[in-house]
């Protein structure tokens, strides 16, 4: 208590500092929130990807997506290696086109219920409701992600309209911080249907929309690897065919990923800098206000070491009341960011207790550290100078 | 066996590169347990460099010639390390200066308190001594004050209080009455001669007041950083000291 009470002695000075520190680290949590978030986009992404192949026509990130015949399930599941492969039809739920958002894309992703055979190791739990089943094959019924169910205000036994198309409500997903939760999940041929819909007339006239998909699911079998079955599927398919595995997304998105941790630890050596050297500031005074007092304190027998303990943990209290006021604003700010980007699908801020834990630390260190230097001057002081100090 | 016994005791201040004080040159003193002695000398003559040596504020300069040599009870401490100096200091010491010297932001009990801590005395046994010891100085009343809530004869008895909380083997006083007018200063006297009186407590106090000598069972006068009269007089016990001037050579 009476380090609280050496910080009020000079409250003006004190405010301040600890001002600049707190936001160095709100920055460090806003930041730090969206890193979060990103990655766990990313990483969810490259753990669905990393067991299995996906093969498309065009490039699935360009938009650029056509059609590709079922047949192709056939062959490609003739392929040595492969276990399983199943046709999907995914497609932007948005009818005008890709809207611009940081992460995914709302999408209407549709497959045939047991497809995998089983194989699929990305488990995304529900919240409410049911999953889809095979028995749902002709029906209109959805499952939806936790962002894309919040924004449309459904719950479970609601009718949604999915470009245009009424569909119910069996059952909603719990929140997986990436892809699925902005996906509307349907049976193959709701989406199939849906995707003929959206093609241009003249194309929708020779198409038949049983027979298409946007891409194909490929499991290899246990032991072969999804490089493996990939040259393969180009050795049997031919270029036009663009065959993806867990290795090409992390390449894709991996950079991503570090772009993000390099502009947050840039946020952080900058607050490091500046609230380190503000911090060193007001202690390098607060030491030379208190020399007298310093003075008396050796005098009647106070170890230099006890002097150092001291400053140090004074301004590591300015460093963790700053650490905790940073704390605050960035948690409000990321809480009032997502709240209003739910309304439009943009969820940017994960604030993990990783995340708060890190800021509190790093900014308690760092007010301790930045205390060091004004510490060991003021052991060093020579008690009856500093006694005579006015 | 004196309590405190210095001798060969010199110190030069560098005060720039050409500068230099030779604030003590060549000092025997002898302290016994019981005693109160005054220090006396106009400013210059090295009597607050002395106690400051006393107090092991500050070592004496390793000589030339013959080493100096300072024991408290018999225990050589002219080179102890800053830790080890700091550490009788804390214990086995008290000290009262001429401005107070309160910490501003404690009350006058955490003032007290801050001693016991120093000696590693905490908890319920140091606060039962610090309210004894500002109960000894008459200011038990006034334990939750801050100093700035006291007049300037308070902060002192709080200091003294300090001083005496750890039952010191030896109170250092330098100039404790310098800042206080004449009926705080008796009553600060009269303090320091109690406990001498009732509890034995060895007193050393630094002052130019001659009242304050006069109060002391002997005066030590400095003039230039020699001691001229150690105030011992023949057929007292502490004879074993040699008096008047010390060996001044270099």
């Amino acid at each position: 208590m009476r380090l609280v009470r050496d910080l009020g002695r000079r409250k003006l000075r004190s405010t301040l500092t600890i001002t600049g520190i707190a936001i160095g680290i709100m920055a460090l949590v806003v930041f730090g929130s969206m890193a979060n978030k990103m990655n766990a986009l990313i990483g969810g992404g490259s753990k669905y990807y990393q067991d299995k192949a996906i093969v498309s026509v065009g490039s699935m990130y360009s938009g650029n997506i056509q059609p590709l015949a079922l047949s192709d399930v056939q062959k490609i599941e003739s392929i040595d290696g492969v276990a399983a492969a199943t046709p999907t039809v995914d497609m932007l739920l948005s009818s005008e086109g890709g809207a611009t958002s940081m992460g995914t894309p709302e999408m209407i992703t549709g497959s045939i219920p047991g497809g995998d055979k089983g194989l699929e190791t990305f488990k995304i739990d529900l919240a409410s409701g049911r999953e889809l089943t095979a028995a749902d094959a002709d029906s209109k019924v959805t499952v939806l992600g936790s962002d894309l169910a919040r924004r449309l205000n459904v719950k479970v036994g609601d009718k949604v309209a999915l470009r245009d198309v009424q569909f119910t409500v069996v059952g909603i997903w719990a929140p997986t911080l990436t892809a699925p939760d902005k996906e509307a999940y349907v049976p193959l041929a709701a989406a199939q249907d849906l995707f003929v819909k959206s093609l241009p007339p003249l194309i929708q006239s020779k198409i038949v929309a049983s027979d298409i998909a946007t891409g194909i699911t490929v499991y290899p079998q246990k032991g072969v690897s999804p490089e493996t079955i990939k040259t393969r599927i180009e050795d049997l398919l031919g270029k036009d065919y663009t065959v993806m595995t867990g290795k090409d997304f992390d390449a894709m998105l991996g950079s991503f990923s570090a772009i993000f941790s390099l502009v947050l630890t840039g946020i952080a050596l900058l607050s490091l800098l500046v609230g380190g050297l503000s911090t060193i500031n007001t202690m390098a005074m607060a030491v030379a206000e208190r020399t007298r007092e310093i003075g008396i304190k050796r005098a009647i027998g106070a170890s230099r070491w006890r002097i150092r303990r001291e400053v140090v943990l004074e301004s590591a209290a300015i460093g963790l009341i700053a650490g905790l006021i940073g704390l605050v604003i960035g948690a409000a700010m990321t809480t009032l960011f997502n709240d209003l980007g739910r309304e439009s699908g943009n969820v940017l801020f994960e604030l993990t207790l990783g995340t708060a834990a890190t800021a509190i630390i790093f900014a308690t260190g760092l007010g301790a550290i930045a205390g060091f230097i004004p510490a060991w001057h003021a052991s060093r002081l020579d008690p009856v100078t500093a006694l005579r100090y006015e | 066996m004196a309590l405190l016994e210095g001798s060969n005791l010199r110190k030069t201040y560098r005060l720039s590169k050409r500068n230099t004080v030779e604030a003590l040159k060549g000092v025997e003193i002898s302290i016994e347990a019981g005693e109160m002695v005054a220090i006396m000398g106009p400013s210059g003559s090295g009597k607050s460099t002395l106690m400051h040596i006393l107090g092991l504020l500050h070592t004496p300069d390793p000589n030339h010639g013959p080493a100096p040599e300072l024991r408290l009870a018999g225990e050589n401490v002219a080179s102890l390390s800053d830790n080890a100096r700091t550490r009788i200091r804390a214990r086995r010491m008290g000290f009262v200066f001429q401005d107070f010297n309160l910490v501003p932001t404690l009350t006058a009990l955490e003032n007290v308190l801050l001693a016991c801590e120093y000696a590693g005395i905490k908890g319920k046994v140091a606060r039962d001594a610090a309210i004894e010891a500002l109960g000894l100085v008459g200011l038990a009343d006034r334990a939750d004050h801050k100093p700035s809530e006291l007049s300037g004869g308070e902060q002192q008895r709080v200091a003294i209080a300090r001083a005496l909380v750890n039952k010191p083997e030896i109170i250092l006083a330098d100039e404790p009455t310098g800042n206080l007018d004449s009926d705080r200063s008796t009553e600060v006297l009269a303090l320091f001669r109690q406990f001498n009186r009732e509890h034995g407590q060895t007193i050393v106090l630094v002052t130019h007041d001659s009242e304050v000598g006069e109060a002391c069972d002997r005066v030590v006068k400095m003039r230039d950083g020699r001691i001229r009269d150690s105030g011992l007089r023949t057929g007292t016990p502490v004879m074993a000291v040699p008096a008047a001037t010390a060996p001044a050579t270099a």
